[in-house]
């Protein structure tokens, strides 16, 4: 199945909601492929696990793991 | 003086024992540069009298028996986005042509502390948005190994200065690669510290969650004294660790006989040309010699961690160039607006999802992959260094898939924010350098600095000398 891609002309719609009235075709057909890649990429990646995930933890989780932890 | 004759450290020791002034070296740098940067590009501003101003106080403090610090009197350079109040400070872009700071970036108040003397500002990729090093203002950096190349992106004038002996080290900024590329392209080496281990104040942000300070030099002993200054918290940065600095160029002396090198089996070597694999299997067999175990592992998540890095990158740089791309749109190149763009079309639960999912995948990185290994092996750079016109709007149609096997090696570790270094290791058919990189549990920048000493002790890539230099 081909996976799911925004359209550019989503992506002019969202631009033009933004205020971004300058942006072209073909470059929203580039933020298309680009938002679209990434999307799929977290949302394969996500679980139910993250319900309880404090963003900023990550730093302290950087300190924890330095020394095996 | 012949400047190409020392390493930094080699310039550092020459200064002390008095054996050249700093002004001598300082103006013999800026010769190189007069007569080589018209062919590479590789600086956007070089101010003379600010950088001989600088070597004559260090001479001056030097003649009264001060010594200012590691780096008394050495000539060094810094991506043209370091804040720093006597200069213009571009970002490589128009829409900041004529931006002059109000305060010191940090790195380059502890360089300056440290005795350094500024040379100027590098070439870079507009905003840091791009790995090849193209600039719609000031021109592509070329490559020092063959100007019909590429110097990577985004810190490009960093890389092909210190590969072409316009400088002893430079700074650069890593967001998805960004010194690791450049110091692969070059071939020089170039450390992306540990996420929170060099402070980003007074450096222009490109997404906060991502970006990273680093340093290009071409040894490991050069590099580890370049972080024994500019590493270490930072008030002025809260995201900067508290953690203790170890003496980088004192670990490096230790040997590596024993340590578990990590050969991922998944997604970094996929891509990898026969000519980087051949170049890195050979790098592999000298840390082995040097007494390393190889071993072999998956890293998991790894084939969407570049995209988990792209969804916050994008998202967070939309948000900081909203503003300008609103009102000055035709102020950016075309690639760079798409770039700062397309986080208008990623839903904030995703950039949020990308960012809670981080701490996990950190975790789950760490516990699988460093329990197994030391230090992991990858390729930086998986395909011979490109041309600039195979790589340039309109250049080639395969133009986009050509820069997008640029970033898959380096961007995850952004994303996990775990240090990783970029090591030369010969060349490609192409007669580029190719490199590999290798990547270590947090705050472990010493062990890989300590394995490319170990390397750089078995061969001799870091010696060679570009043919136009």
């Amino acid at each position: 199945m081909t996976p799911p891609t925004l359209s550019a002309a989503a992506v002019l719609e969202l631009a033009r909601l933004e205020g971004r009235a300058n942006l072209d075709a073909d470059t929203a057909q580039r933020v298309a492929v680009g938002a679209s890649n990434a999307v799929r990429a977290v949302t394969a990646t996500v679980d139910d696990s993250l319900f309880d995930v404090e963003p900023l933890h990550y730093l302290a989780e950087l300190e924890r793991l330095a020394d095996g932890g | 003086v012949d400047a190409t004759r020392y390493t930094l450290v080699g310039a550092a020791d020459a200064l002390a024992r008095g054996e050249v002034s700093s002004v001598e070296l300082t103006r013999a740098m800026l010769d190189r540069v007069r007569r080589l940067n018209p062919m590479l590009n590789c600086y956007i501003h070089v101010e003379d009298e600010l950088a001989l101003a600088e070597a004559a106080a260090a001479d001056a403090a030097r003649a009264a028996g001060r010594t200012l610090g590691p780096l008394h009197g050495v000539p060094l350079a810094a991506k043209d986005m370091f804040y720093d109040p006597q200069r213009v400070v571009s970002c490589g872009s128009r829409v900041r042509a004529n931006f002059r700071p109000t305060a010191m970036a940090t790195v380059l108040a502890r360089l300056r502390a440290a005795g350094a003397v500024n040379l100027g500002a590098t070439n870079m990729t507009e905003f840091a948005l791009g790995p090849t090093g193209h600039n719609a203002w000031y021109g592509a950096c070329r490559n020092p190994w063959n100007v019909a190349h590429v110097a990577g992106g985004s810190s490009s004038g960093s890389g092909a200065a210190v590969a072409a002996r316009l400088a002893f080290g430079a700074l650069g900024s890593d967001t998805g690669g960004s010194v690791r590329l450049p110091a692969a392209a070059n071939g020089v080496l170039g450390l992306k510290a540990t996420y929170a281990r060099v402070s980003r104040a007074g450096v222009m942000p490109l997404s906060s969650s991502m970006d990273h300070v680093g340093p290009f030099a071409r040894t490991a002993r050069d590099c580890a004294r370049l972080m024994n200054v500019i590493a270490g918290h930072d008030p002025a940065d809260p995201t900067s660790s508290r953690r203790a600095v170890p003496d980088y160029e004192a670990a490096i002396e230790q040997d590596v006989d024993g340590l578990r090198v990590g050969v991922p089996r998944n997604h970094f070597h996929d891509g990898a040309t026969a000519d980087v694999r051949a170049a890195l299997d050979a790098a592999l067999r000298e840390l082995e010699g040097a007494g390393m175990r190889v071993v072999e592992l998956e890293v998991e998540h790894a084939e969407h961690m570049t995209e988990l890095s792209r969804a916050v990158v994008y998202s967070e740089a939309a948000a900081l160039h909203g503003h300008w791309l609103r009102t000055r749109g035709e102020d950016y190149s075309p690639q760079v607006r798409a770039r700062a763009t397309t986080g208008i079309a990623i839903p904030a639960a995703s950039y949020l999802e990308a960012l809670q999912l981080r701490p996990r995948l950190l975790r789950r990185y760490v516990e699988h992959v460093h329990s197994r290994c030391d230090v992991l092996f990858t390729p930086t750079l998986p395909i011979p260094v490109p041309t600039i016109a195979e790589t340039d709007v309109g250049g080639s149609p395969a133009m986009w898939e050509t820069i997008a096997k640029m970033v898959p090696c380096t961007a995850p570790f952004n994303y996990l924010g775990v240090p990783a270094l970029s090591v030369p290791a010969g060349f490609t058919a192409n007669g580029l350098p190719a490199s590999f990189q290798l990547v270590a549990r947090p705050f472990a920048e010493a062990l890989l600095l300590r394995v490319a000493a170990a390397y750089q002790a078995r061969t001799d890539w870091h010696e060679r000398l570009p043919s136009l230099v």
